[in-house]
């Protein structure tokens, strides 16, 4: 078996040592390309069971006054719920199916954006994609959050010029 | 020269417009409903008989009639009004509709011509893309999908 060779410190040579950060003509152009996404103020998201019925999750985006709402099992995301869905999923029949299951009428497999990603990403996820609301997560899947644009602008506006 | 000079430079215009859906009070909720359907778009303008704006019929709208029981065959867009909406100019800064998302919290804003006819609306999706477009390397160059890059392939 081979024996892996000793290095000698004094002769190592950090392969980073001539990295050079990349740089930004602005902050605008550092934060969409580099900051986080939990450095924005992401909304917590409120969260329904996939068994939750269509009426229940309706009653909660009225109640609440949210767009959106995350399906989850077991704490992983497995869908969301958005005013969108019951426009052109469940209004034209909605006391038909106001007793079913919400995951019938979900939108299932979201684009997410995890909390390591840039705020470009997020930001992509909806002009290029055309989502509203970003649901956010960890790379365990769990979710963290939840983005919209109005978030995106507020984190912005303080590095406009 | 900043991306604030950008937004103050340039005029509403300049921002992507989806026509705006106008129908009159009488409007049944499941005929607005079908229109919104098919034009993909989460509000209706109710107009007066001189095509003035006098409110919205939005989703939220739409939650408060399914909700209450009622049916969308029976109501009219006039009994769910919302009656808080913005008209800007085209020839406005494009620094007014950034302002009215990030400060009032607006999802559409409406343009209107110097005559003042509505021409479209933008908003959050509308300020969005001229975000987007405005920084194509950090935004458009961007992973689009559900799986975080560590469990992508590499290479070909």
């Amino acid at each position: 078996m081979m024996e892996t060779p000793q290095s000698d410190p004094d002769k190592f040579v950090d392969p980073l040592s001539d990295f050079e950060p990349a740089e930004y003509p602005s902050d605008l152009h550092r934060i969409l390309a580099e900051e986080s996404v939990t450095s924005m103020q992401t909304t917590p998201g409120i969260q329904v069971s996939s068994d939750a019925t269509v009426a229940e999750a309706t009653e909660k985006l009225r109640e609440l006054k949210v767009s959106s709402l995350l399906v989850v099992n077991d704490e992983q995301l497995v869908g969301i719920f958005t005013e969108r869905d019951v426009l052109e999923k469940a209004a034209e029949n909605f006391a038909e199916i106001a007793n079913h299951p919400v995951s019938e009428v979900m939108s299932s497999d979201p684009l997410v954006v995890y909390e390591t990603d840039p705020v470009g990403a997020a930001l992509a996820a909806i002009a290029v994609a055309g989502h509203r609301h970003v649901p956010v997560v960890r790379l365990d899947g769990t979710i963290a959050g939840i983005v919209s644009p109005k978030r995106i602008l507020r984190r912005l506006s303080a590095h406009l010029d | 020269m900043g991306f604030r000079h950008d937004l103050e430079q340039d005029t509403v215009s300049s921002l992507p417009l989806r026509d705006a859906i106008c129908v009159s009070p009488e409007t049944t909720v499941r005929q607005a409903v079908a229109i919104m359907q098919d034009k993909s778009l989460g509000c209706a303008v109710i107009v007066d008989q001189d095509d003035q704006p006098v409110g919205l019929f939005t989703e939220q709208s739409l939650l408060e009639l399914l909700t209450a029981g009622d049916s969308i065959d029976d109501r009219t867009v006039s009994e769910f009004t919302d009656p808080n909406f913005l008209v800007v100019q085209s020839s406005e800064p494009a620094q007014r509709v950034w302002d009215a998302i990030e400060k009032d919290g607006l999802r559409f804003i409406f343009v209107a011509d110097e005559s003042g006819q509505l021409i479209g609306v933008t908003g959050q999706r509308g300020i969005s893309e001229y975000l987007a477009e405005s920084f194509p390397q950090q935004v458009l160059s961007q992973r689009l999908g559900s799986t975080p890059w560590m469990q992508q392939r590499e290479g070909a």
